[in-house]
């Protein structure tokens, strides 16, 4: 857990040293470089959740709303 | 957003597997499942959006149909209160049975309202849900607020979610007949039935199965979860995320659908007479079996809260104009014992302008709660014990192979709305201990003119 937080601390540091204008985040619009799940991934995730203990840390379902793990 | 985006979804799903929880750890696991969902977003205005989210999902499952496995003899057809037409009913964790519990279906609605400042700099949202199946209903709600900044290169988000759940449980048939029959096994469903024991040999009524099997009392089963989220730019060609959620459930986190068998208990079967040998302990594992089923000892009974810590991460690099690479990484940790690593790479390749393929590989692996062994290994002294492989320690690989067609510029139209993509895709999922599953998904995004 500490290392999650120096993590994030780092990158708060090194966000104040690089930033990236609008007109240079062409590649980073791209719809492969979203960062999240696609549409798609929702019914892998759904599988996933009844069939795997773990689950949530992925900006969507983390447990609750169905008798799964 | 400017216009109105529509994405209808679908999915058939399919699993085999050789150790189904309804059965105590051993059994098929066979099950189908077809789910479409309709994904509506409109704009209200210039900064807020509504969304609106209905999917059903509907399965057949053979492990679930044997919540009561004696349909197929005709035994249990009226068995609330009602004595068996059958002294030998039959059925196997390893046969469907044809009752009504081999089959569901999970409807779920969810309406989403997210307004984002005139800047764009921050953005708050807030969602209610709802779903429901045969034996089971959940309200949920929750909200989240995301604040961009540095130019937009930042962003940091925080989500709290509640659902209040609760279970309309359905039991192992016999028992909730035990029950039904004031523990009396002269009375009610058992009175006409034969219990043979281990050894193959009929048993009195006297001196036969019992159970300390009880009812549920708390139904509630509540999800409480607090999620953190950030995102940084790194490079012009790199961005990454990271999240972190705290989920707290309470209430009854166990199946009541799940039988449990004890080792240190005698067993008990019914089925037919001419298959109750002496060696019966070692032929009812057995795929053969096909007419002998093992009364329960219990249904699975796990801790009332459990706590899960995931963290992940996101990391997505632009190697080329053709190729791209997605990673996600996830921890996860809860006080039931189950700790696992979770590691997902996709590599979309545009192979024409319109067209992208996107081969993945997931590698998944969790130890085991605390509460789980295997058929038959649990001490009847236990608190808490589940047969349910989904708790147990597995490794777990997947592979999809996705193709996607874009059209930014929505050239093919139905009335008002252009196709802006198509997504197809399927995957295939192994675990190291006997279990498979494919998975088949569709998806295509309308937009109105």
């Amino acid at each position: 857990m500490k290392s999650f937080f120096l993590l994030i601390a780092l990158l708060l540091l090194a966000s104040s040293c690089t930033v990236i204008k609008e007109y240079e985040k062409v590649y980073l619009n791209d719809p492969d470089m979203e960062l999240s799940a696609r549409a798609i991934e929702r019914y892998e995730t759904n599988f996933q959740v009844y069939r795997e203990s773990a689950s949530g840390a992925n900006g969507g379902k983390n447990g609750g709303g169905c008798g799964c793990n | 957003m400017e216009s109105t985006e529509i994405d209808f979804l679908a999915s058939y799903y399919s699993q085999e597997g050789d150790n189904a929880s309804v059965t105590g750890g051993i059994g098929t696991e066979t099950l189908t499942d077809i789910a479409p969902t309709i994904v509506v977003n409109i704009p209200l205005n210039a900064d807020a959006v509504l969304t609106v989210d209905v999917g059903i999902s509907t399965y057949t499952s053979a492990s679930s149909s044997n919540l009561d496995p004696f349909d197929s003899s005709g035994a249990s057809e009226d068995y609330e209160g009602e004595e068996s037409a059958n002294a030998n009913p039959t059925g196997s964790p390893w046969i469907a049975s044809s009752g009504a519990s081999r089959k569901d279906t999970w409807f779920s609605a969810r309406s989403t309202y997210t307004h984002s400042s005139d800047d764009r700099n921050t953005i708050h949202s807030a969602h209610l849900s709802y779903a429901s199946e045969y034996d089971y209903v959940s309200y949920g709600f929750g909200g989240s607020v995301t604040k961009l900044f540095n130019e937009k290169n930042t962003e940091i988000g925080i989500q709290a979610q509640v659902y209040l759940d609760k279970w309309m449980p359905r039991y192992p048939t016999e028992l909730d007949s035990y029950v039904e029959a004031e523990r009396n096994l002269n009375n009610g469903f058992f009175k006409a039935i034969n219990i043979y024991n281990q050894k193959g040999l009929l048993t009195s009524k006297s001196n036969s199965w019992d159970t300390d099997f009880t009812l549920i009392d708390n139904k509630n089963r509540n999800t409480y979860s607090a999620s953190l989220s950030f995102s940084q730019i790194l490079s012009k060609k790199s961005h990454l995320s990271l999240f972190m959620d705290i989920i707290q459930q309470k209430g009854w986190l166990a199946n009541p659908m799940q039988r449990v068998y004890f080792k240190d208990v005698e067993n008990y079967y019914v089925g037919n007479p001419d298959n109750m040998t002496s060696n019966i302990k070692n032929d009812y594992v057995s795929k053969k079996n096909t007419d002998v089923f093992q009364l329960a000892d219990d249904i699975e009974r796990l801790p009332d809260t459990r706590t899960k810590i995931p963290l992940g991460a996101r990391w997505n690099y632009y190697v080329h104009e053709q190729l791209s690479l997605r990673s996600y990484y996830r921890f996860y940790s809860d006080d039931w014992g189950v700790n696992s690593h979770t590691l997902h790479i996709e590599t979309p390749i545009k192979i024409k302008e319109k067209y992208t393929l996107y081969p993945s590989i997931r590698y998944y692996n969790q130890t085991a709660a605390d509460y789980f062994a295997a058929y038959d290994e649990h001490l009847s002294s236990s608190s808490f014990y589940t047969s349910d492989y989904d708790l147990a320690a597995f490794n777990a690989m997947q592979y999809g192979l996705g193709v996607r067609y874009t059209d930014l510029f929505t050239e093919n139209k139905i009335w008002k709305f252009g196709l802006k993509n198509v997504d197809i895709k399927y995957v295939y999922y192994q675990r190291n201990i006997g279990f498979v599953a494919h998975l088949i998904s569709f998806g295509c995004k309308w937009v109105l003119d």
